[in-house]
């Protein structure tokens, strides 16, 4: 058996169960690393990066479902201001257009640019790594491993960290 | 998610058998400013198809090869990574960038909206730079802070933003009133305004004199170390201990000055106090 054969014979079961465990993962909490906490001019406490940490994931795993959906509803309370225009946006079109977005196995390195002095603003930086997928009445029109580099702007909200701007940067 | 590395491999393997027909490139541009118009050749005969993907927008047209794809300013006005998809059979893809215009607004966070005069840092700013379409602008932009009290200059800097944000702390200086703080940035500026308040007072001193019922007491008008008047509504506590005990009275100060009746007997020692500051002590005989 050649390769050829071989990737003909395993390609389909191995896609199946990739799209099998990928459509698990979606539903999870992606995984998110805090690489560092040295953001100024304030200092971050320790239970502050851990809230930002929890919320983060939070919102990707929201906006991962929604985009999956194309409901703009499940963004829930994680994104506020031009982040949940933008998206709602987003998700409406592909509504409009019969397509679906996924992103699947994501794992997250946060890092911490800025801080303000008053706490109310903290600014991030994302290297996000996933599976985007694109679908059009269900079907894949495009498949790409990304690592993608995101700046972030949160705020605090009365009980989580909310995303306030999400801007994927080309690379430096 | 964590994978196997098995896992992996037979993903990889598996999409790239399944995209060996797919080609890549599109001979867009890697990146775009926002609202700019482009246009995607699209050579060939036949039927196709276009999508446009991203986290904030996402299109999909039917159109025949041979003529370009026009992309409006509308279709790229959020800034972030695109994929623009073209079927015809198999799909090509490209991915590429939006990324923001020039600066057209100024949002600028101030804190607080009341500084007590006298502090170090006891005021900061942030200011972002956002395009016409709400993008964070992340390029450096040099943006002018001032802070103007009392007509004078209490507070000036010039400060380039890092990935979109510039800030500044200043002094709270020693005039106290309304002050106006302004961040600009070439054309588009922000104002905020804060209050100025006095600090705590310098010296309290109080008179008393006999009332029917007691002792009635006031203070002079009250003042912080640089002169301003303190804030109406700043607490004062007169305390007066007499025959019948110890009287104590909170009295707001209401045009500069605090008054309190003490109802006392005998031989009474009147105190005042604000804050951290202690009055002069007045010893007085009061008939019951």
């Amino acid at each position: 058996m050649n390769v050829l054969d071989w990737l003909r014979r395993w390609t389909v079961p191995a896609l199946a169960m990739c799209c099998l465990l990928g459509s698990a993962a979606a539903q999870e909490t992606p995984a998110v690393k805090f690489v560092s906490t040295a953001a100024g001019p304030r200092p971050m406490e320790e239970q502050t990066a851990r809230s930002v940490v929890r919320d983060y994931g939070e919102a990707w795993r929201a906006l991962a479902e929604a985009s999956k959906q194309s409901r703009p509803d499940l963004l829930g309370p994680y994104f506020v201001g031009a982040a949940r225009e933008s998206l709602s946006q987003g998700l409406k079109n592909q509504q409009k257009n019969g397509m679906r977005t996924r992103y699947l196995n994501q794992a997250h390195s946060l890092e911490a640019l800025f801080y303000a002095p008053e706490g109310d603003i903290l600014q991030l930086q994302d290297t996000a790594d996933y599976q985007f997928r694109v679908l059009s009445d269900d079907q894949v029109v495009h498949d790409e491993h990304i690592v993608v580099r995101y700046i972030v702007l949160m705020t605090p909200g009365a009980d989580r960290w909310v995303v306030r701007q999400i801007q994927a940067v080309p690379a430096q | 998610m964590h994978r196997s590395p098995l896992l992996a491999t037979l993903t990889a393997i598996a999409l790239a058998a399944l995209c060996s027909g797919q080609q890549t490139g599109l001979g867009i541009s890697p990146t775009v400013i926002a609202g700019a118009e482009i246009s995607i050749p699209a050579p060939g005969t036949g039927e196709a198809t276009f999508y446009l993907a991203s986290a904030a927008h996402v299109a999909k047209r039917k159109l025949s090869l041979g003529q370009p794809i026009r992309l409006s300013g509308q279709d790229l006005s959020i800034a972030g990574r695109y994929v623009a998809i073209l079927c015809a059979g198999s799909c090509r893809s490209q991915a590429f960038f939006v990324t923001p215009a020039a600066p057209a607004s100024l949002s600028f966070v101030v804190h607080p909206s009341r500084a007590w005069i006298g502090r170090e840092g006891a005021i900061s700013g942030v200011a972002l730079p956002f395009d016409k379409f709400h993008n964070l602008v992340q390029d450096p932009v040099n943006v002018d802070f001032s802070i103007v009290a009392g007509g004078s200059k209490l507070y000036s800097a010039s400060a380039p933003s890092r990935r979109g944000i510039a800030w500044f702390r200043a002094a709270s200086g020693s005039k106290a009133g309304a002050a106006q703080l302004t961040a600009s940035a070439g054309t588009v500026s922000a104002r905020r305004a804060l209050q100025l308040v006095a600090s705590d007072p310098c010296r309290l001193q109080i008179r008393a004199t006999p009332a029917p019922k007691g002792v009635a007491v006031e203070t002079e008008p009250i003042h912080d170390c640089s002169g301003n008047a303190i804030p109406d509504g700043t607490i004062v506590t007169f305390t007066a201990n007499g025959a019948d005990g110890i009287s104590t009275v909170d009295a707001p100060v209401k045009h500069g000055v605090a008054r309190a009746l003490l109802a006392s007997s005998g031989n009474v020692v009147i105190t005042a106090a604000s804050g951290v500051v202690m009055g002069n002590e007045l010893r007085m005989s009061v008939k019951p």
